[in-house]
């Protein structure tokens, strides 16, 4: 996600809003954009250091729950993408979602 | 040319070609009051209240399309601004909040009339921002209004502290020509596959429900809809907040559906084979029991939202797009396989709904009854204001009885004419609501369905009305009661009525609006209500506020048997499906 002030709350005030607990949460900037090179492919952009942070969640639900959580948490404007073992959602893109 | 922050603040809205802005002054927004004072371009309507100045930018938006805009001062004006700003959120509604900060350096010492705003809103805003200083004031209005109005629609909160805002320091200002966020991409075409998969299923389909909601308003695309009835010939229902969009008169519309709907409609979704959902969210107040719900209908979802899609009713078909975008791309589909559609199949279909209108469908002709023997049934009423107003009307709403009355018995045959609070079901919206819808549209009828307990929760902005004289038409459906809540009461707790009565204590409401300089009629007799309401709607120049007396015992019916399936409802008192 974006790295801008008030970002990291909408993320966690959205699990609280729709009743998704959080067992754990780490969030540092990214300075090692390699692993991510794919999302500035599909959306033609280019990350700078200090710009975007990387946010991992914990949280124990089923299937349906989860594909739930992450479009909703795709829907946040300051996010850029996001995903679990499974579904990455980009920004207008999904890849890899089992969908329908 | 170097301007201040409060300039480049209100030139940013000029920009954007916003007519109206509804607002409350105070501390923290004052610098920006002064620019509005400057300028000639945009006009600032003073409200009484925040709820009001959000209502009426709200009703504003609904009836144009355009996102209605708010100004507010922090603290208690932020704060009083949230009911609104949270009716829009549930509806889509586009709309602009700015609300005044203390100064940057006051920021978090609890100083004087200091909220959390962004805090405060966060759950119900699409989206907010923090100015943080004054050369990002253009470009953060522009990605405000870019948010609003595009993808799902919805409220876009700027807060902006006082500092930023001052006269005397000046910027360059130059206004965004377009607008490109990296992180915010919402679909518009579908994608083929998915087209295909719907097109198919349309086509094999014998008992087909057409199921739109609010968003095929948003998306405008009421033509694309009607046209692809055209080519199907399916029935047609509305939701609550899609009534217009199809339609009210025609003769495949089946009316609203949901808790209150039409049993024609329930019926039909509950028996259908496929489900044509469009911008539309299986709300609660749709589905009834979702694991009851339609048991045998495949349901192509069509959205703008992801998140829509699959989190209620789990969808065999999911079309992402705009409604408008994805409806023109499946209707071209349609016509190229146009000797694989048959309407013959459908008869049976289109009998068995009929029956099903013949057996308990709503009875429309309650107001050629002028015995005044009975008391006014609130029906009748509506009807009659359907009658005199010739169904042209913007009819605006509150919440409650008279909200769902008028939903079944005034049908709308254009998008944007009904205007009520679907999602966050606040009462005190209609009037409000009712003087933006009238700012927009200055020559239309604008009328406004209200009751006895919902009016008084706005019941101030009668006073703005005056001011800017907004003749717009108040029918208050008086049951001297919270009469919804009576009706649950009734149902669910004996009748056991707890804290829905005032009867002795409401106001002379013609007195009270005569004394704002507009006109009261009080109605109590089924012999008066055409004539009476015939008056009103003549006095073109006048806000008249017509009291109509009803029947107090009367109940909303059809209504979902809680926890059942959709073809369980009570259809009468004590008369069960």
């Amino acid at each position: 996600m974006e790295n801008k002030p008030g970002a990291l709350a909408r993320v966690v005030g959205l699990f609280h809003q729709r009743g998704y607990n959080i067992d754990s949460l780490h969030v540092d900037p990214i300075e090692d954009f390699e692993p991510f090179r794919f999302i500035e492919d599909e959306l033609g952009i280019k990350f700078q250091v200090g710009e975007v942070s990387r946010l991992t969640i914990r949280t124990t639900v089923g299937d349906r729950l989860m594909r739930q959580i992450l479009r909703q948490i795709n829907k946040l404007i300051e996010v850029i993408a996001v995903s679990d073992e499974e579904s990455t959602y980009l920004k207008g893109i999904l890849r890899n979602e089992n969908l329908l | 040319m170097k301007i201040a922050g409060n300039d480049i603040l209100i030139q940013s809205l000029i920009n954007e070609g916003v007519e109206y802005i509804f607002g409350y002054p105070g501390g923290a927004a004052l610098h920006i009051y002064d620019a509005i004072f400057n300028q000639k371009e945009m006009q600032h309507i003073l409200v009484r209240h925040e709820q009001g100045a959000t209502h009426a930018a709200d009703g504003y938006a609904r009836a144009t399309g355009k996102p209605g805009v708010v100004l507010v001062t922090s603290g208690p004006g932020a704060t009083n601004a949230i009911t609104g700003i949270a009716t829009a959120f549930m509806d889509s509604i586009p709309m602009i909040v700015i609300s005044g900060q203390v100064q940057s350096h006051l920021i978090g010492t609890d100083a004087f009339q200091e909220t959390d705003m962004i805090g405060v809103s966060r759950p119900i805003v699409k989206h907010s921002f923090t100015v943080d200083k004054q050369e990002n004031i253009a470009q953060i209005v522009a990605e405000a209004f870019h948010i609003a109005t595009s993808g799902r629609q919805g409220p876009v909160l700027i807060d902006i502290p006082k500092d930023l805002t001052n006269p005397d320091d000046l910027f360059d200002f130059e206004y965004p020509k377009s607008v490109h966020i990296r992180s915010y991409n919402p679909p518009v075409r579908p994608e083929n596959h998915q087209v295909s998969r719907a097109v198919d299923a349309m086509i094999a389909s014998e008992r087909p429900v057409i199921y739109a909601g609010g968003g095929t308003i948003s998306s405008n695309a009421s033509e694309e809809l009607r046209e692809l009835n055209k080519i199907l010939d399916f029935p047609v229902t509305n939701t609550l907040m899609g009534l217009g969009v199809f339609p009210g008169t025609d003769k495949r519309f089946l009316g609203m559906l949901g808790m209150h709907g039409t049993y024609q409609a329930n019926m039909a979704m509950h028996n259908a084979d496929l489900i044509i959902a469009l911008g539309a969210r299986f709300d609660d107040r749709i589905t009834n029991a979702p694991d009851k719900f339609a048991p045998r209908a495949k349901v192509i979802h069509f959205d703008v939202d992801h998140s829509s899609v699959s989190k209620i009713i789990e969808a065999d078909i999911a079309v992402f797009g705009q409604i408008k975008d994805s409806l023109q791309v499946i209707n071209n589909h349609l016509k190229t396989r146009k000797e694989e559609i048959d309407h013959e199949k459908l008869i049976p279909w289109h009998e068995q709904i009929n029956e099903w209108r013949n057996k308990h469908g709503l009875n429309h002709d309650l107001y050629k009854n002028e015995d005044d023997d009975s008391p006014i049934l609130p029906q009748a009423a509506v009807q009659h204001i359907y009658q005199e107003s010739k169904g042209k009307a913007f009819v605006t709403s509150d919440v409650g009885q008279h909200q769902m009355f008028a939903a079944q018995y005034y049908h709308f045959d254009e998008p944007r004419k009904w205007i009520n609070s679907g999602g966050l079901g606040t009462m005190g919206f209609g009037l409000p609501s009712a003087m933006g819808v009238k700012l927009a549209y200055p020559d239309e009828e604008v009328i406004c369905i209200t009751g006895e307990g919902s009016i008084q929760m706005c019941i101030q902005e009668l006073s703005t009305c005056s001011q800017y004289k907004l003749p717009v038409k108040i029918f208050n459906i008086n049951n001297m009661a919270l009469g919804m809540v009576k009706q649950w009461q009734d149902m669910n707790y004996d009748g056991r009525h707890s804290s829905i009565s005032y009867e002795d204590s409401l106001p002379d409401f013609v007195g009270l609006v005569e004394s704002y300089g507009h006109v009261g009629i009080k109605i109590t007799k089924n012999s008066e209500l055409k004539d009476g309401i015939a008056k009103a709607l003549s006095l073109k120049d006048k806000l008249v506020f017509v009291d109509i007396y009803v029947d107090p015992e009367e109940h909303v019916y059809p209504m979902q048997v809680a926890n059942g399936s959709l073809k369980d409802l009570w259809l009468g008192k004590g008369e069960k499906t």
